[in-house]
């Protein structure tokens, strides 16, 4: 998942040494995740800030409860789900109405795109623009919260539906339900520029729909 | 015996998502790939949201905010001074 691999052995040597009161042993352990880390918790939160809180509360709970940490699974999936946790905890005291809205299963109906853009290759210098970027990043923190974890975690982590659905607690069957969901409202959020808008200086969009 | 063939637009969005997974079955993916061939509604949502996929796939989406290291560590380092340590 983090695009930094620490070999098994080094991190479990790294873990003992923090037990036995080593603190630099700690940084080290973390640093690789700190971005993944950081990710997970606004994924839930969708905001810079309380994720940056949230991500740092996940750090120190970790040190703290290092002991509890069993090898059966790798040490950045323990940390991440900490993260999660820990963000959730705070968008539960935030919104408690909206998070119980999470809980509850998919029962939301068929979801229609609204926007048939038709976006066949983005040029390699539209991928970067930064008008584009931007746009991304503000469609998915409008997503509603049990949307975006999923999408986060699968689609811009890079867990397996498997793992996402273990570490958000919810089914396979959910996780692709929600999957669907976010996608679709991501491409509908961005249509209105795919059409060539994101590809035009200044972009002032002109609409070139062919129908 | 058509209608076993053919596959509405709503059935197509409904499983688009596990398409581009690779999730569903033989029979299921040459109706959606017969279903895109003649429909340009269906086929600009599938590659857009591939497009999608892709801008958020390279890691770039999320952007650590300046200084994060140096206050994780910070904070770390004043919650170590306490004399909190691995339970």
């Amino acid at each position: 998942m983090a695009a930094t691999h620490v070999s098994l052995e080094l991190e479990t040597a790294l873990i003992a040494r923090v037990c036995k009161g080593e603190r630099d042993a700690f940084y080290e352990l973390v640093r690789p995740y700190e971005k993944a880390v950081y990710v997970a918790a606004r994924s839930v939160l969708g905001n810079d800030e309380e994720a940056e809180d949230a991500a740092q509360e996940a750090v120190l709970k970790a040190f703290v409860n290092l002991r509890n940490f069993r090898a059966e699974s790798k040490f950045s999936t323990w940390l991440i789900q900490i993260a999660i946790n820990e963000a959730r905890m705070r968008l539960r005291k935030q919104h408690r109405e909206l998070y119980e809205d999470i809980e509850r299963a998919d029962h939301e109906g068929d979801y229609t795109p609204r926007d048939f853009a038709d976006w066949r290759e983005i040029p390699e210098e539209t991928v970067h623009r930064k008008q584009l970027r931007q746009a991304l990043t503000k469609a998915i923190a409008a997503l509603e919260a049990k949307y975006r974890e999923v999408f986060v975690l699968r689609d811009v982590q890079h867990l397996s539906i498997a793992e996402t659905a273990k570490m958000l607690g919810i089914t396979a069957a959910n996780v692709k339900t929600r999957l669907l969901r976010a996608r679709l409202q991501l491409r509908d959020a961005l249509a209105p520029g795919l059409d060539g808008g994101w590809s035009l200086p200044e972009a002032r969009y002109k609409k070139v729909r062919p129908w | 015996m058509s209608t076993e063939l053919t596959i509405d637009c709503g059935h197509v969005f409904r499983e688009i998502s596990n398409y581009i997974e690779g999730e569903v079955d033989a029979g299921l993916r040459a109706r959606m790939e017969a279903h895109f061939k003649q429909c340009a509604h269906c086929t600009a949502i599938l590659d857009g949201t591939r497009n999608v996929l892709r801008l958020v796939g390279d890691g770039e989406v999320f952007e650590l905010p300046a200084g994060f290291s140096q206050r994780l560590y910070r904070k770390l380092e004043q919650h170590l001074d306490q004399g909190n340590s691995p339970k």
